[in-house]
This record gives C-alpha cells, sequence and structure tokens, in this order.
C-alpha cells in the first residue's frame, strides 16, 4: 500500500478525485435503483390494474407472503440445487481439474481444450438454449448419435430431467471461467514448494490436496464467491432453455421473481422477492469472505 | 516455463475427451447452418453452401449486427474508462472504508437486473435515452462493481516505485498515466474489457425493454424474436445467424488471450 | 477519413432536419409479430394517401408481448397505437392507459358494422376502447396421419372427455410420445387458460349459475372452488401424470413453432387450440401456406366435447381475439385514429380476414362473398354460433395466471386438492374473500 505522504500521491490528489467523479455519478444511481427496488418492495405496486395507481404501503406483507404462499421456497430450493451442483461441485471442481491436468501442457493440445471451453462460455446463453435443446429432445444429439446406435429407444431428456439438462448446460457454460482463474493461481505457486514437498515423499494426490489446495485457498474462496452469486441469479439460459419448466421444476428464483412481476404484474412482490435473493447471497458472501480472511 | 510432468497418453485421451464433448453441441448448430436445405434435424448435410449466412448478414439482421457491435464496443470501453478512472485513485490513496464500500457495490449487484429494469426504464424514459446508449449507460452502471473490484486489485498489484521515479523526475500528472499506468495494467484492463464486451453482447432483458423498433434491436434480441415467431421457422437461417452471433465474442476472446491469461492472475483478490 | 465524412455527414442531416416543414409528427404502432400482415399494409396504404407521414413500426414476437406492452403502458412510452389482447382491454382502460374511442367513432362511417358482442369486450364502463381485429374459436386438432396409425375413425367425432381420453391412450399405444396436447404452464400464458382450462372447465359444470365458469357474473364474484373446477383439473391430471397422455415440457419449448411443426411431422397426435391454426400452423401471415386441400390432407378438427355427464354442454367454446387501441399519452389523437381506420379499412381489413382465414368481426365483412366462400371459415363461423367470451373485467389477468400457476402445479405433479386450494387462497388474497365464493 502506498505512503500518504508520497509526493507524487499528493500532487495527483486533484486529478485522482476528479477521475472517480463519473464512477461516482453512476455508483449513485445504481444505489437510487436498488433504493427503489426496497422501497416498492413493501407496496403493493402492480403493473396494471388500480394498483398501478393507487398502490399502498403494506409494510412487510410482501415478505411475509415469502413464507405462507406457494412459490418463493421451492424456487429457493430449485435454485440451492442448482447453484450447488452446476457451479460449486461442476464449475469449480471441472475448472480446477482441468487446470490442474493441464498445468505443464503448452502448445496446440492445450489451445484445443482451451477453445473447447471458451465456446460454451461465449456462446450468448439463447444460442446455447437453443442447441441443448436440440443436443437433449428425444430427436437430438445424444438420440441420434449415442443412444439409438446402441440400440435404446429414443428418450427426450429434457422434458424429463429438465433440471439436470439445465445443470450440465450450465456447467458446459461457465467452466472457463474457473478455469481460467484456477489455471493462474496454480501458474503462480512457486515451483520449489512442490518440488520439495515431492522431495519429501508426498504423492501427486498428498502434494494436490495438501500444499495446493492450501496456497490457492484465496483463489478458491474468490472463486466460488463469484460464480455462487452469478450462477444464484442466473436467468437467460434457463428461462430461455425451459421457461422454468415443466410445470415449476426448472424455476430459479430470477424466473420467479420475473414471472411475479411481469407476468402476474405483482411488482412489489417481485421486489420483495430481488431483495430477499440480495439477502440470502449476501449471507453467502459473508461466509466466503470469512475464509479468505483467515490465516493461512 | 518447463513442463511440470510428463503427460500420460490416458490423460491426453480424457483430455481430447472433454474437448470433444464440449464442442460436440455445436455439431447441429454447424451443420444445420451449412446446409441450405435444412430441415432443422441433426443429419449430414445435404448440401453445402453459404446461403443462409448471407441472409444472416442481409437485411435487418445485418442492421441488428451493426447495433450489437456499437453496443457492446460503447459499453465495455465506457466502463473500462469509468472504472479504470475510480479504481486507480482508489487503490493509490488510501481512503477510509474503501473495502467496504467496493465489497458493499459487489453486494448491491446481486440484485438480479430483471429487479431494476422497471426503475431504470423509467429514469432512462426522464433522460430520454430509450435507446442503445440508455443501455450502455445502464450497463455500465451494472458493470461498475466487478469492473472497480477487479481493477483495484489490479492495480494494487502494479508497484507504485515506478510512478513516483517519474514524478521525481519531473514528469505530470497526464504523462505519468498515459506512459506508465496504462501500459502496464494492459492485462487488468483486457480482462474488464472483455467481460463488459461479451456481457453487452449477451445482454438481452434491457436492449428489449429499451430498444423501440425492430431496426434498434441488437442481434442478441433479433435472435430471440426470430425464435418467437409463429410463422414457418427457418432452422438455416437461425443457425447461421447464431453462429454469426456467437463469432465475435469468440474473436474477440483470440485477439486478447495472451492479455486475458496474465490479466487473471493479478486480479485475483487478495483477502 | 472515416470519422471526418461520418460527422459531415451528421451534420447535414441535422440542418437538413432542421430545414424540414414542419409535418404532423411521426406516428408509432406497437403490434405482434402475428398480424404483421394486416398492420403493415394498412401502414402502406395510410402513408400512401398521406405523403410526408411517416409510421414506425415496433413488430415485436408474441413470446413476451404481454409484458413488453404492459411496461411500455405502466411506464407511459407506449407508442400511439397499440395491438392488445382482448381480454385485457378493461384491465388497462381501468389504468388509464387507453383513449376512449366513441367520439371519433362516431365520424366513421364503418363502425355501423362492428358486432355488438365482440365490442362489449373491447369496451370498458360502456365505452370502447379499442377496435376488434379478429375472433377466433377454440377446437381440438388433430393429425390424420396418426389417427391412420393407430385405426381411430377420420373424420372424429368424440361426444365425451371418455372418448378423447380413449383416442389418446391409442395414440399413445401407436407409438406418439404426446398423444394429447393441452396447453398448460406458465410458458404458455393465456393459451393455457383460454385454449386448455377454459375450454375443458365449460363442459365440465352445469351452465346454470355460471358453475362452469371462474366468475359468477350476476353477483360479480370469482369462483374459488368448484366441481367444474376439480374435475378439470382432474383431467389434466390424468393426461400429464396419471396416464402420461402428454408431455408437459412441450408446453415450455423455445419456440411454438418448433410445436406446431411436431403437430405437423405427426409428434403430437391431438393438439387443443384455436381457428387461427388453419393459417399459422404454417405461417400466420400466409406465407408459403400450402392450399387448403394439401392442409386438409394433414390436418382435421373436430369441437370439444363436454365431459358427457348430464346438464352440461355437449361440445365448448369459448372466443376471444386481439384489438387495436389508441395510447391515452398518444400526443396526436385524431391522427392515430386516422391510422387507426386505415388498418381497418374494408378492403385491407377483408383481404386480411379471408387470406389468414381469421373469423369477421364486422358484418360487411361476414357477408362479403370472398368470406362466405371460404370452406373454413363457413364450419368455424358454425362454432361461434354457441360461444361465450372470458370474463373481461379488471383483475382477470391475475386470475389467468393463477389459473396458468395451477396447472404447472398440476404437472409438477401436486394433489388436486392442494392446487385448489392455493387457487383459491390466491384469489382471496387478490379480491378479498368476499369477492370469492365457493360453488358445491
Amino acid at each position: 500500500m502506498a505512503s500518504q505522504t508520497s509526493p507524487w500521491l499528493r500532487s495527483a490528489r486533484g486529478p485522482m478525485f476528479v477521475a472517480m467523479l463519473p464512477a461516482i455519478v453512476l455508483i449513485v444511481a445504481l444505489i437510487y435503483f436498488t433504493g427503489w427496488a426496497v422501497t416498492y418492495s413493501f407496496t403493493n405496486l402492480e403493473l396494471t390494474g388500480p394498483n398501478s395507481l393507487n398502490w399502498k404501503w403494506i409494510g412487510v406483507d410482501n415478505y411475509v407472503r415469502l413464507f405462507t404462499r406457494q412459490g418463493f421456497l421451492s424456487s429457493l430450493w430449485v435454485t440451492v440445487i442448482f447453484t450447488f451442483f452446476s457451479a460449486i461441485v461442476g464449475q469449480s471442481v471441472f475448472g480446477f481439474v482441468l487446470a490442474a491436468a493441464m498445468r505443464g501442457l503448452r502448445g496446440w493440445g492445450r489451445t484445443c481444450v482451451e477453445v473447447a471451453l471458451m465456446l460454451g462460455w461465449l456462446l450468448p446463453d439463447i444460442v446455447a438454449a437453443f442447441l441443448w435443446q436440440a443436443t437433449t429432445t428425444d430427436i437430438g444429439f445424444v438420440n441420434t448419435l449415442i443412444l439409438q446406435p446402441l440400440g435404446f429407444p429414443p428418450y427426450d431428456f429434457l422434458a424429463n430431467y429438465a433440471l439436470v439438462v439445465v445443470i450440465v448446460a450450465n456447467i458446459w457454460k461457465g467452466t472457463a471461467w474457473s478455469y481460467l482463474l484456477f489455471s493462474a493461481a496454480l501458474d503462480s505457486i512457486s515451483r520449489e514448494i512442490l518440488e520439495a514437498a515431492k522431495v519429501d515423499g508426498a504423492t501427486g494426490l498428498q502434494r494436490t490436496w495438501l500444499v495446493t489446495l492450501p496456497i490457492i485457498r484465496p483463489h478458491i474462496a474468490t472463486n466460488m464467491l463469484f460464480i455462487t452469486i452469478w450462477t444464484f441469479t442466473y436467468f437467460a439460459l434457463i428461462y430461455a432453455l425451459t421457461g422454468g419448466g415443466p410445470g415449476s421444476s426448472t424455476e430459479v428464483l430470477s424466473i420467479f421473481m420475473y414471472h411475479q412481476s411481469f407476468g402476474v404484474g405483482k411488482l412489489g412482490y417481485g421486489a420483495a422477492i430481488s431483495i430477499a435473493m440480495v439477502l440470502i447471497v449476501g449471507v453467502l458472501s459473508v461466509f466466503y469472505l470469512r475464509q479468505l480472511k483467515e490465516p493461512k | 516455463m518447463e513442463s511440470y510432468g510428463r503427460t500420460s497418453p490416458l490423460m491426453a485421451l480424457a483430455l481430447a475427451f472433454v474437448a470433444v464433448i464440449w464442442v460436440s453441441p455445436f455439431a447441429w448448430l454447424v451443420t444445420t447452418a451449412i446446409d441450405p436445405k435444412t430441415t432443422g434435424v441433426l443429419e449430414i448435410p445435404r448440401a453445402i453452401g453459404i446461403d443462409n449466412f448471407v441472409s444472416a448478414l442481409s437485411g435487418t439482421a445485418g442492421l441488428q449486427f451493426v447495433n450489437s457491435v456499437w453496443l457492446s464496443v460503447g459499453t465495455a470501453t465506457l466502463t473500462v474508462i469509468v472504472a479504470g478512472a475510480a479504481a486507480y485513485p482508489l487503490s493509490r490513496l488510501n481512503l477510509p472504508g474503501r473495502n467496504l464500500l467496493l465489497w458493499g457495490l459487489v453486494l448491491l449487484r446481486l440484485l438480479p437486473s430483471a429487479g431494476i429494469i422497471v426503475p431504470l426504464y423509467f429514469s432512462a424514459l426522464s433522460l430520454h435515452v430509450l435507446n442503445n446508449v440508455g443501455v450502455m449507460l445502464a450497463l455500465t452502471v451494472l458493470n461498475l462493481p466487478f469492473a472497480l473490484l477487479l481493477l483495484k486489485n489490479f492495480f494494487d498489484s502494479v508497484p507504485i516505485e515506478l510512478e513516483e521515479a517519474a514524478y521525481v523526475e519531473g514528469a505530470n500528472v497526464w504523462q505519468i498515466v498515459t506512459q506508465i499506468v496504462m501500459p502496464l495494467s494492459r492485462s487488468g484492463v483486457a480482462v474488464v474489457w472483455f467481460f463488459s464486451f461479451t456481457s453487452a453482447w449477451n445482454e438481452f432483458l434491457l436492449p428489449l425493454i429499451f430498444a423501440r423498433t425492430d431496426t434498434a434491436f441488437p442481434m442478441s434480441v433479433g435472435l430471440f424474436a426470430a425464435f418467437g415467431q409463429h410463422g414457418a421457422v427457418d432452422y438455416g437461417f437461425l443457425a447461421a445467424y447464431s453462429l454469426v452471433y456467437a463469432a465475435p465474442a469468440v474473436i474477440v476472446y483470440f485477439l486478447l488471450r495472451r492479455n486475458l491469461n496474465t490479466g487473471f492472475a493479478g486480479v485475483g483478490v487478495k483477502g | 477519413m472515416l470519422k471526418r465524412n461520418l460527422l459531415a455527414a451528421a451534420a447535414a442531416v441535422a440542418i437538413l432536419a432542421g430545414m424540414a416543414p414542419a409535418l404532423a409528427a411521426d406516428l408509432s404502432i406497437e403490434y405482434n409479430d402475428s398480424f404483421a400482415a394486416l398492420v403493415e399494409n394498412g401502414v402502406k396504404n395510410f402513408e400512401a394517401a398521406n405523403p410526408g407521414q411517416k409510421v414506425n413500426l415496433v413488430k415485436l414476437p408474441g413470446d413476451g408481448y404481454q409484458d413488453r406492452v404492459a411496461l411500455d403502458l405502466s411506464s407511459g412510452s407506449a407508442p400511439d397505437l397499440i395491438m392488445v389482447d382482448s381480454f385485457l382491454v378493461a384491465e388497462y382502460a381501468g389504468s388509464n392507459y387507453l383513449l376512449p374511442l366513441d367520439d371519433m367513432l362516431k365520424g366513421w362511417d364503418q363502425f355501423q358494422y362492428y358486432s355488438k358482442g365482440l365490442l362489449d369486450v373491447a369496451s370498458y364502463n360502456g365505452k370502447v376502447y379499442a377496435l376488434p381485429t379478429d375472433t377466433d374459436v377454440r377446437m381440438l386438432w388433430y393429425n390424420r396421419a396418426d389417427f391412420a396409425k393407430a385405426g381411430l375413425p377420420d373424420p372424429w367425432t368424440p361426444k365425451t372427455w371418455d372418448d378423447v381420453l380413449a383416442a389418446a391412450q391409442k395414440l399413445k399405444d401407436a407409438g406418439v410420445t404426446d398423444a394429447w396436447l393441452i396447453p398448460a404452464g406458465t410458458k404458455a400464458e393465456e393459451a393455457a387458460t383460454m385454449q386448455g382450462f377454459y375450454m375443458a372447465m365449460l363442459g365440465a359444470g352445469s351452465p346454470t349459475g355460471d358453475a362452469n365458469r371462474l366468475r359468477v357474473r350476476a353477483d360479480d364474484k370469482w369462483i374459488g372452488d368448484s366441481p367444474a373446477i376439480r374435475k378439470t383439473l382432474q383431467l389434466y391430471h390424468e393426461v400429464y401424470v396419471d396416464k402420461k397422455l402428454g408431455v408437459g415440457s412441450d408446453n415450455y419449448t423455445l419456440d411454438f413453432a418448433a410445436t406446431n411443426k411436431a403437430f405437423l411431422d405427426g409428434k403430437i397426435g391431438i393438439m387443443a387450440s384455436g381457428s387461427w391454426e388453419n393459417s399459422c400452423l404454417w405461417d400466420c401471415n400466409g406465407v408459403n401456406v400450402p392450399s387448403q386441400a394439401d392442409r386438409d390432407k394433414i390436418v382435421a378438427w373436430t369441437p370439444w366435447p363436454g365431459n358427457g355427464e348430464p346438464g352440461n354442454k355437449t361440445t365448448t367454446n369459448i372466443s376471444g381475439g386481439w384489438t387495436i387501441a389508441i395510447s391515452a399519452k398518444a400526443p396526436d389523437p385524431a391522427n392515430s385514429f386516422k391510422l387507426l381506420t386505415a388498418i381497418f379499412d374494408k378492403k385491407n381489413f377483408l383481404d386480411w380476414t379471408v387470406s389468414g382465414h381469421r373469423m369477421a368481426v364486422r358484418t360487411d365483412i361476414a357477408t362479403d362473398p370472398a368470406y362466405t366462400a371460404d370452406p373454413f371459415l363457413a364450419k368455424a363461423t358454425e362454432l361461434a354460433k354457441d360461444t361465450t367470451g372470458r370474463d373481461t373485467v379488471p383483475g382477470y389477468a391475475k386470475v389467468s395466471a393463477l389459473v396458468q400457476q395451477a396447472t404447472a402445479d398440476i404437472l409438477d405433479g401436486k394433489s388436486v386438492d392442494d392446487v385448489v386450494k392455493e387457487y383459491h387462497d390466491g384469489l382471496v388474497d387478490e379480491f378479498g374473500a368476499d369477492k370469492v365464493v365457493t360453488i358445491q
């Protein structure tokens, strides 16, 4: 951290404060928008109808409704399962394993795998949804090229295992981020420590578990934090692929909120759902941050 | 860099398998796009031609492509400029409560964008920016928390001694920023620019709400609209359109790859 | 170099724009792409008749159309003309989003031909707020090749729900995975309520005292629980859960056109939908649609039967349709109305109605030889003789959302009792306990 008394900094303070102004304006805007959502979560504002003109303050009714009426808790459960399996287990583990496996590799082999991963990530959500639908329906890729040649009758995965397909699609889509992060993290571990461990007789697995993982712990925590936040609030791919269905089997919180706000038109309730989402992920984030701060 | 260890053939096979699995969903997309007579079913193309691509790039579709480029480049550049200008002082000046501010912003950002879309819409309306410029501003606002965090961490890892030395030698603020700070922060900036670009390229909800006409839609919305139509579906067009839509993000990635790899190492949060 | 040229061009445009004589401001119209042919032709005629007048077309996909319009209206930035599904007219008019049209309609010579019943649907508190584009009837479409494969009679005339279920079972046994598609769930939106739930419910209870509806009209109360509602939900349960005659996820596809294609290809055996499918199965706007004779070889239709219990209707029907309205905030109502009448001018309207096989909303069109000569429309009009409409009072949209959620809950496997309780509680939440009744 730079010393405050450095002459360079003292002279640059003026311009630096000016440089911060645009960001401050936009941050104020962000706070305003969030404040709007918080405020309206205590009202019964609606998109159309009498409550769009004459809405009233209803205190914490919307929040009570989260628990007494159907929809929120089941959506929360779906979101937890989705986030846990696709992000925490899927993307992180895959990302780490791939990063570790390709650590020493250079050249076109590694490039191939990297590009393959990145393709999944870069593809726009709606195209990815289109692809995964084409792949997993009963006339899709999995059936025509794998199951049918083996003699099985066509099976519609998307219809019957929607949540699983969505989880797999998200793993496919997002592993690249974890891979890149872990790759950079692993690269930053000095060789000497690992060589020393090798000399001490530790096997590959032991080296990974006892040496590598603890060293990159802050990176693991950072990664988990970001992907948990992103996955928890993810909307586009799932909405395009299944619309939250069939029924509500893939209705994650973001879709539930969207439907309540714009489909049913209850903006106040939708705002309460958003705030609830923020609080939940906020708690998780605090947990992750604690992990970051712990001494190694 | 010396190789960490030999890759066993088994490992190579496993990696190849992973790569193939990852790319396989594309098979449908590619076979459908290059076949002008496609019916949308996965099969060996009956003919190969570029007709689908031509129609994907002409008329309204082509216009929407331009809109996407404008929107994404604009958003990414604006984000980088605004966030960079603020992240640098945040890193150098030991302002009280800056960590709280940064993480507080990230927490704010947890709010799904659909949750603030209504106030965003009303604000854009009153500011008369209910168009792609409005989308750019809105996206920059939404990008700021993460961008600030990433860039600040990145600047933290750039030693200040160089700047101080240059200052001692008589360079002014502008020179120090343009000739020392900026070249050194290339990879961090590349990471943020890349994320902002791809997220703006992907952004669908905001342009749908903000854009008034289908000639103002970016490709993301155009594609969505093409899917939701009640007319006959031209799968060849859709697939080609999807590929055209996916291409720039991929190209940008390749251009920035080197910078991205270095950049990622720098932006890891160090407590 | 390029930048300089661009700047110069921009400056030139700005100067020219400033010099242009003060024209009437541009008009704009927001519409669903299924009606593109009607709107775009009407706009073309309007622009030709009013040189210098430009109209901005905001064409939106059908998916999510309702949400977009709701947002535009509620924020006050809607275009001058908006296409609105008829059941929302009362809702929006009650929120002061739409302009009452009565005064301007008095001066239009073609207004006298509009059918009163349909104008009522597009009215609120006695004032007309929108002009209908079409109406429709609902029926069961079936794929003839599948029926031949399953050995089912064609033409098919089911008389009760059990007949349909039996046919669906035979289809399933013959290998048709999605034997009967009744729209359900929240992604299908109004289709689930109208083409699915309401069509079934109308035949599941006695018409006396509106026991087969969602609302007791005479008392202005919503029905929270009734045998008709329960039986309808039970039907859904049988189709989607017990006998698995339908595939739930077909209600959540990315791409409605894919569902139509699946039906034409025989992957769906029976599809509960409406009269617009005569065109829309191929293309709503009539592009590349095969001849009527060819279409009749692939698909056919039969009216929805009632559930067969005595006292209930033998076949059911409910009609809807879309409308075009003028935003209350339109800066130039007179000019906007001119555009409206250009779109609905007899020639344009008749052409579109006949070529799209839509059902007419005006007597001058319904009696026109071009219309009466259409065999499909003639048969469909028969169905329209005994039809009803939705409960187009403010609040219907919420009730529809609750119905969609109820069907989605059935897809989830919940029991009919639980679903009905949730539906009832939802109504009470929304309208208050004194506005909700239970029919025994």
